[in-house]
């Protein structure tokens, strides 16, 4: 008798989300499958797609041999954004880390100004996020988003401390929501639940929070893949969506990464790689050498 | 189901108050607002009552027994509190309870051969707590083994699975999914033995106005696969109301939730659908979250 192996057949498919307009975008999601079950049935229309960190000022704790590569326009964001575009990034990230409190503090309106002068002057998709701070970002997002209103951007964090009035904001001015929850399954699904009262599933990303290797990396790793089986098996109506994994930060402040350059592409490159194969559809790195070389490493047929 | 009455709690401070200060009608009152809601047995939790165990456990029993006429189940972890307890019962109690560890088996277990009593027997050993099924079930088996060369019978024996808050993240359903399955398989691995949970753990951590909902739920989910007793609040009407058979639609439709049946949602009252998608949190068909009811 013919030996024929089993392969399951899902029922779950994640949301396709597109980031950007026309020829400045890119898809993200769609697949109905388990990561890299290719043995299985189901496909995954969009492969993982990398994204290059900006910052909007010149970055305070970066090691010489992560500033390097960008070292002439470290300064201007829109310069920085560009060579990200040159260096093959499918995405330009741009974090607005100086509106910090505790860093710049700097205008809301400042930033919005800059984030729409970056978006306008590359050919790639843009993804923005605050600080982080969920009070400043309650002011800085909103009016981000109405800065670039209309070009479908990636936006985030929406915090369950601020999502009613930074996700109103998007959805106003046409934005996809990336929904940050520390790395709880449950606290991530609630998130979920309640933005989805008012703004579509269809355009939510879910930023599970990536640690770097050696700094509880295992945790997100378990988390995107859990994620990814209770949306794609069981077929959780608020998990069935594309996930940012936001890693190149977490790396570049390992002490390890900024001992020496070769230890930083490892760390950065091993806990991409690492993300990737648990179902990451989007990953943020920073340095321009990591990306060839994961890009190398997942492009291998 | 046999209820046991857990509201003379020290974790309570009124309780913990009253018992310092000796003030019998606080005491009194609880226990006889659980007695006429329906409890079988009261439970005295009085934690490791580090502080004059004997006087003070021989006082909170007597005092009970001095309105109330059902048998006491005497709760803590302190031997000598416990003996005290035991002793001042005047119907055959319940020992809350002893476990698979070391000490427990030396200090607990042959108390309630001592006092001819029934015994709580939980899954926990000094592994710590088995987390899946099969492990469970190895280790109380060891453990009553042990018991039974105590000459503690398996009838006398009322294991406890130790239920855990299904909001921990990731692992909560899990686990109680696993109880679920441990009271369902319990007697065919140990014939005549009884069994009871700590009922209102599995809803710890979860929003207060929401933790009833999922006691109850979890409650008639365990009363359906053959849980004997429990450790609940009796002054919840709707609890009982829902195991001693009076409201059996939403008794069935938690049985149909189980078994997978789709049900058509909008025909349903929305207090029905409160029931249905509680049960599928707890038995693992929908993801947890404390929004669980509005998605």
């Amino acid at each position: 008798m013919e030996y024929k192996a089993p392969a399951e057949a899902y029922t779950g498919v994640v949301r396709e989300i597109t980031i950007g307009n026309g020829k400045k975008s890119l898809k993200i999601g769609g697949e109905n499958m388990l990561p890299f079950h290719f043995f299985d049935q189901g496909s995954n229309p969009n492969p993982a797609k990398f994204a290059l960190e900006v910052l909007d000022m010149e970055p305070q704790d970066w090691p010489e041999h992560l500033t390097q590569p960008f070292k002439d326009v470290i300064a201007d964001p829109v310069k920085w954004a560009k060579r990200c575009e040159e260096l093959g990034a499918d995405a330009v990230f741009l974090r607005l880390v100086s509106t910090d409190p505790a860093v710049k503090d700097s205008s809301a309106d400042g930033a919005a100004a800059m984030a729409r002068k970056v978006a306008e002057a590359i050919n790639i998709p843009l993804i923005i996020y605050g600080s982080g701070d969920d009070k400043k970002d309650a002011e800085v997002l909103p009016k981000v988003a109405e800065a670039c209103d209309g070009m479908n951007l990636l936006i985030g964090p929406v915090q369950k401390e601020n999502y009613e009035v930074v996700g109103k904001a998007l959805l106003d001015h046409g934005h996809n929501a990336s929904a940050l929850s520390p790395l709880d399954i449950n606290l991530l699904k609630e998130l979920n639940v309640k933005l989805c009262k008012f703004f579509p599933a269809e355009k939510i990303v879910i930023d599970p929070e990536s640690a770097a290797l050696g700094y509880g990396m295992e945790y997100s790793f378990s988390l995107m893949e859990r994620v990814k089986q209770i949306g794609i098996i069981t077929k959780d109506n608020m998990t069935m969506m594309p996930i940012i994994a936001d890693l190149g930060g977490e790396c570049w402040k390992t002490k390890q990464a900024k001992e020496n350059k070769e230890q930083g592409l490892l760390w950065e490159g091993i806990t991409a790689l690492s993300l990737f194969l648990a179902g990451a559809n989007i990953i943020v790195l920073r340095h321009p050498e990591t990306l060839s070389l994961i890009k190398k490493t997942t492009e291998v047929k | 189901m046999v209820i046991i009455g857990e509201n003379i709690h020290v974790i309570a401070q009124t309780v913990s108050t009253a018992i310092r200060e000796k003030d019998a009608k606080v005491i009194q009152d609880l226990a006889k607002a659980q007695a006429e809601a329906g409890a079988d047995y009261i439970d005295l939790n009085v934690g490791p009552m580090k502080k004059d165990p004997e006087e003070n456990m021989q006082w909170l029993a007597s005092t009970v027994q001095e309105v109330i006429d059902l048998p006491l189940s005497i709760d803590t972890m302190n031997p000598v509190a416990m003996e005290a307890g035991l002793k001042a019962c005047q119907k055959r109690p319940l020992l809350n309870s002893a476990s698979g560890k070391t000490d427990s088996k030396e200090q607990m277990l042959p108390l309630a051969q001592k006092y001819n009593c029934n015994v709580v027997i939980s899954v926990i050993t000094d592994k710590g707590m088995p987390p899946d099924v099969d492990s469970k079930i190895e280790s109380i088996m060891d453990t009553v083994a042990y018991a039974n060369e105590l000459g503690i019978p398996n009838e006398d024996i009322w294991v406890d699975p130790i239920i855990l808050p299904v909001s921990t993240a990731g692992e909560g359903q899990r686990f109680a999914v696993a109880c679920l399955e441990f009271i369902k398989i319990l007697e065919d691995v140990l014939p005549e033995i009884k069994s009871t949970v700590g009922l209102s753990n599995v809803s710890n951590g979860v929003p207060n106005e929401l933790r009833p909902l999922l006691n109850r739920t979890y409650l008639v989910m365990l009363d359906r696969n053959g849980l004997y007793s429990a450790i609940a609040d009796p002054l919840d009407k709707e609890s009982m109301n829902l195991i001693k058979g009076k409201v059996p639609e939403i008794v069935q439709l938690i049985y149909k939730t189980m078994d997978g049946e789709d049900m058509d949602l909008s025909s349903l009252s929305p207090k029905e659908v409160e029931y249905v998608k509680t049960a599928k949190v707890l038995t693992g068909e929908n993801l947890y979250s404390d929004a669980w009811l509005e998605s």
